[in-house]
């Protein structure tokens, strides 16, 4: 079945092309950055492995600059850390001569089991998080695009990555409280987010018409996924998941039926817990088939990166995403921030370093980067 | 995942703890990558050797406070931190024989952002009742 692959707008094209020109002037002073989100270390953190000092130091060791954290993971007491915490907070970052890259936020709408949030009542929590992340030195917001129904309902496929009227209320709202705390709400682009839509043409279109330098992207890699992580795919068979199973379900994103009518079609096959959960959440993983070149319009206004990795081969190449095809799409547009290598494979205490590693140094190779600075 | 290590030994006990059992409770972490409102827990589900408890002898306990589970909906400024074990208090009169138990439990939450509702993360673990 043929997707329908709408094209920027050449009205929107043309507003934003004086910006992209000074951005890929200054790209030949520039080089991107490179850290770590210390997302990427959730095993060991969580099991009491590694304290976040030890993942700071770790990132350090590593010669990556920036730090990313998750306020509801990585800050204690939050949203209200005490003064002492904070303190701490810098004197690492002093320490290990590291820097706050970015600050990752939700919004959770569905805060009440009866209603989703207002707009206005959205705005209020991140306010929360707006506070916290200036605190502690964040001038890049990790975003979420605010998961509201999509204004067309057959793009609920990519929800919730998708054009909706209450998300982007969202953002004009936040917008005076993110340019008072000097903050930019970077949303990120996650799969199965289609690079060319109408949610990003309404997105661009705002930037066009606000001029604001406050509201912009965080893409993350796993929108160039090109085939499910196997870590993934081998947890889902010790867990009784049937290859056939498996197998039909890869087809099935893979001919874009989507995920309620993959859940219907494994219920038809009587699949069990394992398979059906897999049929509804696939496509998160290799769904988004964009094509590297159409981040180029987005790059003047991405101000962070997700460097996505679920399994770092010997070769030193991340087994689902091509990386060697999206790094020069990303010099090429003068990318000035950092990327943030964000491991989401095992889980199990002392995985996750090894795999950033790796990681980190694809990257160093791919940028021709020297010191990560 | 597994997460046999959502599931901790300390905390495993009957209550109370002196004088007739009348529940026993056990410990969880979240199999969550964050902390999330206490209003997001959609429940939990206890099974102990194959038996498994009705929601409603099921009570949580977090920063302190017990709810039963039907009253995390009414919450708003609770927050189950993110390394924080829960506590589950599961009202059977006598509790638990001590001794080796296989416990399995599982974790539902409203994420507002997954395409299914709602998310569930399940534990498994031998567990040892000393008292």
């Amino acid at each position: 079945m043929a997707r329908k692959k709408p094209s920027t707008s050449k009205r929107v094209k043309a507003a934003l092309s004086h910006r992209s020109r000074s951005r890929r002037l200054s790209a030949a002073r520039s080089a991107t950055k490179l850290g770590v989100t210390l997302y990427s270390y959730g095993g060991d953190l969580h099991q009491g492995f590694m304290s976040l000092e030890d993942c700071i130091a770790d990132v350090a060791d590593m010669g990556g600059v920036g730090i990313e954290i998750l306020g509801e993971s990585h800050v204690p007491d939050y949203p209200n850390p005490s003064a002492r915490w904070v303190k701490q907070w810098f004197g690492w970052m002093e320490k290990y001569h590291t820097k706050p890259s970015a600050y990752d936020l939700f919004v959770d709408t569905m805060f009440y089991k009866k209603r989703l949030l207002t707009v206005d009542e959205a705005v209020e929590y991140l306010l929360l998080d707006f506070k916290l992340a200036h605190r502690l030195g964040f001038k890049v917001l990790r975003q979420q695009w605010a998961p509201y129904p999509a204004d067309n309902p057959a793009d609920q496929m990519w929800a919730p990555y998708v054009k909706s009227t209450p998300a982007m209320e969202v953002i004009e709202k936040a917008l005076p409280y993110a340019e008072r705390y000097d903050l930019k709400m970077a949303v990120e682009l996650h799969s199965p987010t289609q690079l060319q839509s109408p949610w990003m043409d309404s997105c661009l279109e705002f930037i066009a018409k606000t001029k604001t330098k406050h509201f912009g992207f965080t893409p993350d890699m796993s929108i160039f996924t090109r085939r499910p992580p196997r870590h993934r795919e081998a947890q889902l068979f010790r867990a009784g998941a049937r290859p056939e199973i498996i197998s039909y379900i890869r087809k099935a994103y893979q001919n874009h039926l989507g995920p309620e009518k993959t859940v219907a079609e494994v219920t038809r096959m009587k699949g069990n817990a394992q398979e059906l959960r897999w049929a509804s959440i696939a496509g998160v993983y290799h769904f988004s088939d964009n094509d590297p070149k159409d981040l180029l319009p987005l790059l003047p206004y991405s101000y962070h990166i997700h460097g996505k990795l679920w399994e770092m081969t010997d070769d030193l190449r991340e087994y689902s995403i091509a990386y060697e095809e999206v790094v020069p799409v990303l010099k090429e547009g003068g990318f000035q921030g950092y990327i943030s290598s964000e491991y989401e494979g095992s889980r199990v205490p002392g995985d996750a370093s090894e795999q950033i590693r790796r990681h980190q140094l694809m990257l160093r190779r791919l940028l021709g980067v020297r010191n990560g600075r | 995942m597994s997460g046999d290590h959502n599931i901790l030994e300390k905390g495993f006990k009957n209550v109370p703890a002196n004088g007739r059992a009348t529940g026993f409770q056990l410990a969880v972490k979240t199999g969550y990558y964050r902390g999330v409102y206490a209003n997001l827990i959609e429940g939990f589900e206890v099974t102990v050797d194959g038996t498994t408890f009705q929601r409603n002898q099921i009570r949580l306990t977090i920063g302190g406070h017990t709810y039963a589970l039907d009253k995390l909906a009414d919450l708003k400024h609770v927050r189950w931190q993110w390394l924080e074990p829960a506590i589950l208090t599961v009202h059977t009169p006598g509790g638990l024989t001590p001794g080796l138990h296989d416990v399995r439990v599982t974790e539902l939450l409203r994420i507002s952002y997954m395409p299914v509702q709602p998310s569930v993360y399940s534990f498994r673990r031998r567990l040892t009742l000393v008292k």
